[in-house]
């Protein structure tokens, strides 16, 4: 697929799917609530367009350009994300021979945009969601990084299409029981959701959102939806065979299976941002650095051995 | 072709500007948050030239770790920094003539070798498979050479937690890391930490320093009248 | 983009990260002068492994090397500046004087 379609594609993923992730948020809210859902499929685009409509909020000596630019960088990565997942076997938009890395650099990027959205409001909790957002995100960091690697070691390649490749036979969903799990509590920090909501926190008041207000609020939560959807087409790519399917030998139907594969991680990623507990910073580093970092690395030591030669 | 050099070109000039820009900025900005981030910025631009040079991993890898380690900065800045927003804006340079003397110098001599000294010419060939080769190498030929970069990475994640722990060397680092009092003599601005919670860490030792006595530099506490 | 170029760049970051580390008085931002020194060794290292190994994976590795540099200088060096903070309330490179004549 030439450049031009593949651009179209990316953007209709993106655009289609953060409408997806805030339908999903809205059945799910309403289900662990016990009450009927309201609009579901036009009450986001009415809760997008009411903010874009608000009047936009001041503080005192923020840090205007920052402000401004850290939800573009935000969508930036997002569009970054879900560029490098192929879309069928011919390839992606940017096809690096180092995927997986190009990815973790969103990852850490995700944390410097957050980190200045917070920083850039010279306003008290925005700030503390920033800090406490880059003490639990740079942390998921290293365990989404093991957790990538020992998918890269079977396809004995950096590059998502060749991992996607080493998935004919076996996904790595199966082969590697404890990545997307991991992977899952990875994406609920790159999108603020669930037990690693620190930066949007409602103890926070809203947390880096908190003094925001009319159009840049909805460009933030915009990105945040971008992002979950960026993360979804990333997961299903390395751990649910991306654009495999039955029928792969037609290239035409890669983007179909990527789309229903993207939509199941999507599901899965607003279920645990509900259902899953929430706890205090200091009992998430805990946790972090004392039991899932160890057993990223033991089902990184696991992948190796199984993908030796 | 021709076109297809000068995009090249174009993109490698646009980087380095990028870089040697903010570069400068760095230190010449105001705001120390925005200092680390336009440093951030810097090497973004020479990981894009490195990925024009044809070593994809190793640019993606510099932004990765660059991001990670920029944003650790910006943290220590806040914490370090006397304004870490700008917002009051001071000029904390010393020595400033000798300094732009020393980094003309450096520039020039650097320029001046890379210019007249005869420079190699072996290519890099446009399909070579960058990322394969260095992990041969890596885990092959050089095995030890990374292994040592472990170790040594292993050794200073240890000894900088030694270097920073509450429990310092000589004694609780406590006294050292409260703020000033507020005025002369008096209380030290924020919360005092409690002298015995968490002390010894499973040790069971117990220090004889008096409770919350801070060192001279601030004054004797308590001990003048009010 | 011949290596000539690259190294001249690499130089001018050298230069900016010599004047940083020489001219700021706080520890953090002299710290940032050494990373725009290694920013450029970084870039130069690059130049010459693409132009002028045909290749070699020992040049990669170099890079590597430079950036585990970094990490460490960065790690030992904010654990210094808050060991030092903590023995004298040091923030700046002019408050250590005790060497001074």
């Amino acid at each position: 697929m030439n450049a031009a379609t593949a651009v179209g594609a990316t953007l209709l993923l993106m655009l289609g799917g953060a409408w997806l992730v805030a339908v999903f948020d809205r059945i799910a809210a309403a289900l662990v609530a016990r009450r009927p859902v309201g609009s579901l499929w036009l009450g986001p685009l009415q809760s997008g367009a009411s903010l874009l409509v608000s009047r936009t909020n001041q503080t005192e000596h923020p840090d205007a350009l920052n402000w401004a630019l850290a939800p573009a960088l935000y969508l930036v990565l997002a569009f970054v994300g879900v560029a490098l997942v192929p879309f069928s076997t011919s390839g992606a938009l940017v096809d690096i021979p180092a995927g997986i890395v190009l990815w973790g650099a969103v990852e850490s990027l995700t944390v410097v945009a957050v980190f200045l959205h917070g920083w850039s409001a010279n306003a008290l909790f925005p700030l503390l969601g920033a800090y406490r957002y880059v003490a639990v995100g740079l942390p998921i960091m290293l365990v989404s990084m093991f957790v990538l690697i020992a998918a890269a070691l079977p396809a004995q390649s950096l590059a998502l299409g060749a991992i996607v490749q080493s998935q004919a036979g076996l996904w790595n969903v199966v082969r590697q029981p404890l990545g997307l799990p991991l992977f899952l509590l990875l994406g609920l920090s790159l999108t603020l959701r669930g037990p690693f909501n620190y930066a949007d926190s409602a103890d926070l008041a809203g947390g880096t959102d908190a003094e925001r207000s009319g159009p840049p609020r909805a460009v933030w939560q915009w990105a945040r939806l971008s992002m979950a959807v960026s993360f979804s087409a990333m997961a299903a790519t390395v751990f649910l065979g991306g654009p495999l399917g039955p029928a792969w030998g037609t290239a035409e139907l890669g983007p179909l299976w990527l789309t229903l594969k993207t939509a199941v991680v999507l599901a899965l990623l607003v279920a645990a941002s509900h259902l899953l507990a929430r706890m205090p910073p200091s009992r998430m580093l805990t946790l972090l650095w004392t039991v899932l970092l160890p057993l990223s690395f033991v089902g990184l030591v696991a992948a190796g051995i199984e993908a030796a030669p | 072709m021709n076109d297809l050099v000068s995009g090249i070109d174009i993109a490698f000039w646009a980087l380095a500007a990028i870089a040697v820009l903010s570069g400068w900025r760095v230190f010449s900005t105001d705001s120390m948050v925005r200092a680390s981030f336009l440093l951030l910025l810097s090497f973004m631009a020479v990981a894009g030239i490195m990925l024009l040079l044809a070593a994809p991993y190793i640019g993606v890898a510099t932004i990765f770790m660059m991001a990670v380690e920029m944003m650790v900065m910006a943290v220590f800045m806040v914490m370090f920094m006397m304004n870490p927003a700008g917002l009051n804006p001071m000029s904390m340079v010393h020595q400033q003539p000798l300094a732009i003397g020393a980094g003309v110098v450096a520039f020039i001599g650097l320029s001046a070798a890379v210019l007249t000294s005869p420079l190699p010419d072996q290519p890099v060939a446009a399909d070579h498979r960058a990322i394969h080769a260095l992990g041969i190498e890596m885990l092959g030929d050089s095995m030890l050479i990374f292994e040592s970069a472990g170790v040594a990475l292993l050794s200073a994640m240890i000894g900088s937690v030694i270097l920073s722990s509450r429990s310092g060397r000589f004694g609780p680092a406590d006294p050292g890391s409260r703020p000033p009092g507020l005025c002369e003599g008096g209380l030290p601005a924020g919360s005092v930490p409690d002298e015995n919670k968490n002390h010894g860490m499973g040790h069971g030792m117990q220090h004889d320093t008096p409770n919350a006595a801070p060192q001279d530099t601030h004054g004797a506490h308590g001990a003048q009248g009010s | 983009m011949t290596l000539q170029a690259l190294l001249i760049v690499a130089s001018a970051l050298i230069g900016l990260g010599l004047y940083g580390v020489l001219s700021q008085q706080s520890f953090v931002m002299l710290m940032m002068g050494f990373e725009l020194i290694l920013n450029g060794v970084l870039l130069m290292t690059m130049a010459f492994w693409s132009f002028g190994s045909a290749g070699a994976p020992k040049g990669q590795l170099l890079a590597i090397l430079v950036m585990a540099v970094m990490a460490l200088e960065m790690a030992i060096g904010f654990a210094l500046v808050t060991a030092v903070y903590r023995q004298r309330q040091a923030d700046t490179t002019e408050a250590l004087d005790t060497l001074k004549h």
